[in-house]
């Protein structure tokens, strides 16, 4: 029986996501119910039916904790909906304890470790369900409005349904111009069935007209022969979020192999672009320009291709957003803090990878917002503040970047603070500390802001962490702070991953690929030009000097002759640059990018790895890291402003 | 521990000795390819592979268990193996035998070595003509230190 | 060919409930729905042979479209299987007396359903 349930495990994990999803959205919305006599049915009943739908799938895996904890949930929103109980901030602040720890359990399951215990959760349940206030048994109903009533009689064909107008669908068309009131199945004369849908809404004369060639007649009718509301069960909520519709679930792992075949079609296009390349001079000039247009379209249709399945991976940042108004609600609770939050851009899309990936490090940056950036009332109040402070998050897509935003309108970090802490712990502090330095620092290993007291940005999960990620994703991170008015995050993230130009350069008998967007410049020097200077190397560029950093010698590659003419690509610009100087740079490639996320083989300046065709693996540079290489071993960069 | 459900193992060769992993953990066993050096790795581990699509990291098993590094032959294999949702290949002087070892055959590693419990032997097995070391993968994967050899 | 009308709001259910039933000797189409509407709507669309039926579903409970499929001349004799949760016994005595024709408690053994459904479909058959 368990190998039968393995194969559905996918499913079932999946599913569940969606009916988290569902209750983390309509928590928050039930939050502010609290207090009123009655919470809005819609609210209570989309909760209802989370809960009894995970109880249900969660029984079918026989993962019996949560069908238990489900069933209680659903127990307590049943009473809460029928108005035995009234909904207290206690009773919320159960549910949401008791849906944080569905959620463990269902990832305790998915990562296959032991299951959770929830006994104490559901004995918290138990004691607040069926003994609270009981309101009076008053029956829900939808307020009247001023909005027309009327009726539709939808019936079904085989051949609507081959066009897709099936009774979900009118359903949905209803819903979109008006509050359904009743839908029910009717039998005409003659034995057939029709769907009789009662709504009060105002649709357009023309829809109504364009309907009826959809099966649907609807036409208006007299107030008084509308049917009481049905209690309690809106029959327009409910089914269409499940039901069979106009998505298709799919694996992600399937996705993950359809990725990994069109690269192999990237490099397998290039490897054809090359040896096409080769042949030029053989082939007569009119059936040359054939076959170059060719290579162009497939050129441009692969490119089209990878778009397209990449952009069936995209999910909207708002994933990850919507997980903070929980963590900071908690969080400002505890240091009791007055905190708001303001979520735009949520709808932005990204590679469902990086989300997964990010979720952890935005959620440790908001944490420490709260915690450190943000003022107590007192103090805020004093210094001329609103009292309640707030945390911001901002999303946007500009071309292939994503950029995600945290900022919160705080105390500003202060610099002094960072510095000592930096000094005690033994870090290199250069003499001007701007933001990037300071980012920098706070990011180091081995800098931490954790007090003994401090638990709640604890947790081992500190900025370094952070910025490992996101570079890792092939992103980066900027830091602007300014003291009394606050913090700003600002996290620029790829859009997709896993295809990029690349520059091959030789150092020694090894190839390596630099990505190109790394490279400022490409420059060839000659070897006498390198000048040592305090333990390091320099060079004139653009009328500036800049560190150089030999690859041969960070990559422990020996060289084999000295060379007088080397190559080299500039990364950085300005007073930044930084020379990174290789035998040869042999060409140019777009590569796809393979993870090297394997702790054995994690280094330092490898930021993954590649193929070039002939089934050797090639490392992709980290040349931003690589180019720290020269900070390090060469001090404070070239123009320097001595501070007082 | 071995995979309750299979008593299939594949056997290798390193320096002498012979050692089983279940058949389960398995990806696939290869002819060495070039192995593409990774500056800065772990001294046991010789660099990355590419194989069928993935970046697959190379632990020379002689390496690992502390002998001297021997020229790869045609009996070198690239044993491609899955734990922990890591794919990881062990580079070994030969791999050719499938066996079934019976449960009862294998004895913990508690038994026969000493005290200081080198947890990535996951049990002895005895047939009649020889002695396997059954190895714990995750325990194998999980350190960075050279295991010394006895 | 036997139609088989699965009627779950779970698509996890649903998938699980087909691939039980998919090695029935002489074969089956599958259709879904994933509400009472749907249900009735695809019972009134084509023939089926046979539903399974969940209770809890959003729109219309499981025994109101038992109720309506039971009221209807042409598909009074369409053999209905209700799914029912563990410990609903209450469900189950309505069920049964709304007229289906049997019940499975979830979790239920794939075994089983397809024992009872082949069971259903070879009585039915002329």
């Amino acid at each position: 029986m368990t190998e039968f349930l393995d194969t559905f495990l996918d499913d079932y994990f999946a599913e569940c996501d969606e009916h988290l999803t569902a209750v983390r959205r309509t928590l928050l919305a039930l939050e502010s119910s609290v207090g009123q006599p009655r919470p809005d049915p819609a609210v209570t009943e989309e909760l209802f039916r989370a809960f009894h739908s995970l109880k249900g799938i969660a029984g079918m895996v026989e993962h019996r904790e949560i069908e238990l904890l489900a069933h209680e949930m659903e127990t307590y929103l049943r009473a809460v909906r029928e108005g035995d109980v009234r909904l207290t901030t206690a009773g919320v602040d159960t549910l949401i304890d008791a849906a944080r720890l569905l959620e463990h359990a269902i990832a305790a399951r998915r990562n296959r470790q032991p299951p959770v215990d929830v006994e104490s959760l559901v004995l918290e349940l138990r004691q607040i369900a069926p003994a609270g206030d009981s309101a009076p048994g008053a029956v829900a109903v939808a307020p009247p409005t001023d909005a027309g009533s009327w009726q539709c009689l939808f019936t079904p064909s085989a051949e609507l349904i081959a066009r897709g107008v099936n009774v979900d669908m009118v359903r949905a068309r209803l819903r979109a111009v008006g509050e359904i009131v009743s839908a029910a199945p009717v039998v005409g004369e003659g034995g057939g069935i029709a769907f009789r849908f009662v709504f009060q809404g105002e649709p357009a004369a023309a829809d109504v007209e364009a309907w009826r060639a959809d099966g649907m007649v609807c036409s208006r009718v007299e107030q008084e022969t509308v049917p009481a509301a049905v209690p309690a069960v809106p029959a327009d909520r409910g089914a269409s979020t499940l039901s069979s519709g106009h998505y298709v679930r799919v694996d992600l792992a399937r996705l993950d192999d359809l990725m990994r075949m069109i690269g192999d079609l990237v490099i397998r296009r290039a490897r054809l672009g090359d040896a096409v390349a080769r042949v030029e001079s053989h082939v007569p000039s009119s059936d040359w320009r054939a076959i170059q247009e060719n290579t162009s379209a497939l050129e441009r249709q692969l490119r089209e291709l990878r778009d397209g399945v990449m952009r069936v991976r995209l999910v909207p940042v708002g994933e990850i957003f919507r997980r903070v108004p929980f963590v900071v609600r908690d969080l400002a609770r505890e240091t009791g803090k007055r905190v708001a939050v303001d979520i735009s851009g949520q709808t932005t899309e990204i590679d469902k990878f990086l989300v997964e990936r990010m979720l952890d490090p935005v959620l440790h940056v908001v944490r420490n917002a709260v915690s450190h950036g943000l003022e107590t009332v007192e103090e805020r109040v004093a210094a001329g503040k609103a009292p309640e402070g707030t945390i911001t998050l901002a999303a946007s897509a500009a071309g292939e970047i994503v950029t995600i935003q945290i900022a919160d309108d705080g105390r500003g970090i202060d610099v002094d603070r960072v510095i000592a802490r930096a000094r005690v712990a033994g870090l290199p502090v250069p003499a001007h500390v701007d933001e990037a330095a300071l980012l920098e620092l706070i990011s180091s290993p081995g800098f931490s802001t954790r007090d003994a007291s401090d638990r709640v940005s604890g947790r081992g999960f500190g900025m370094a962490v952070v910025r490992t990620t996101v570079q890792d994703l092939g992103g980066s991170m900027r830091l602007a702070s300014a003291p009394g008015q606050g913090t700003r995050f600002t996290f620029e993230l790829p859009l997709t991953l896993a295809i990029t130009d690349a520059l091959l350069a030789r150092v020694g008998t090894q190839t390596f690929a630099v990505p190109q967007a790394a490279v400022r410049e490409v420059i060839e020097l000659d070897a006498a030009s390198i000048q040592a200077l305090e333990g390091g190397e320099i060079i004139q560029y653009r009328a500036a000097p800049a560190p150089v950093v030999r690859l041969s010698g960070v990559l422990g590659i020996p060289v084999p002759a000295a060379q007088e003419r080397l190559h080299a690509f500039v990364v950085g610009a300005g007073a930044g640059a930084v020379v990174l100087v290789v035998d040869r740079i042999v060409g140019q490639r777009e590569i796809v990018v393979r993870s090297t996320s394997d702790p054995l083989i994690r280094v330092d300046g490898i930021a993954g790895a590649t193929d070039l065709g002939d089934g050797r693996a090639v490392l992709i540079l980290d040349a931003v890291a690589l180019a720290r290489h020269a900070r390090g071993g060469w001090g404070a960069a070239p123009r320097v402003r001595e501070t007082a | 521990m071995s995979d309750q459900r299979s008593d299939q193992y594949i056997l290798f060769t390193v320096a002498g000795t012979t050692y089983a992993v279940p058949s389960s953990q398995i990806a696939h066993v290869d002819l060495v390819d070039e192995i593409t050096r990774v500056p800065n790795a772990a001294p046991f581990v010789d660099g990355v592979v590419f194989s069928r699509g993935q970046i697959i990291p190379a632990i020379n098993m002689r390496a690992r268990f502390g002998f001297e590094r021997a020229p790869i032959d045609l009996r070198t294999r690239f044993l491609v193996v899955n734990t922990g949702g890591r794919s990881v290949g062990l580079l070994v002087d030969a791999c050719r035998e499938f066996l079934r070892i019976d449960p009862s055959a294998i004895h913990p590693p508690t038994d026969v070595l000493g005290g200081s419990g080198e947890s990535y032997v996951a049990g002895i097995a005895t047939t009649s003509s020889r002695m396997i070391v059954i190895l714990n993968l995750d325990q194998l994967l999980a350190s960075n230190d050279p295991i010394l050899a006895a | 060919m036997n139609q088989i009308l699965i009627v779950d709001d779970s698509p996890t259910i649903r998938r699980m409930v087909k691939a039980s039933l998919a090695a029935l000797s002489g074969g089956c189409e599958f259709v879904e729905a994933a509400s009472g509407l749907e249900a009735i709507e695809r019972l009134a669309i084509g023939p089926v042979e046979l539903m399974v039926l969940d209770l809890n579903m959003p729109d219309m409970h499981g025994l109101e479209v038992l109720g309506f499929v039971r009221s209807h001349s042409k598909y009074r004799q369409v053999p209905v299987i209700i799914l029912t949760t563990r410990g609903d016994e209450a469900s189950r005595v309505a069920a049964l007396e709304a007229g289906a024709t049997a019940y499975m408690t979830k979790p239920f053994a794939p075994g089983s359903l397809a024992t009872k459904a082949r069971e259903l479909l070879e009585a039915a058959a002329p």
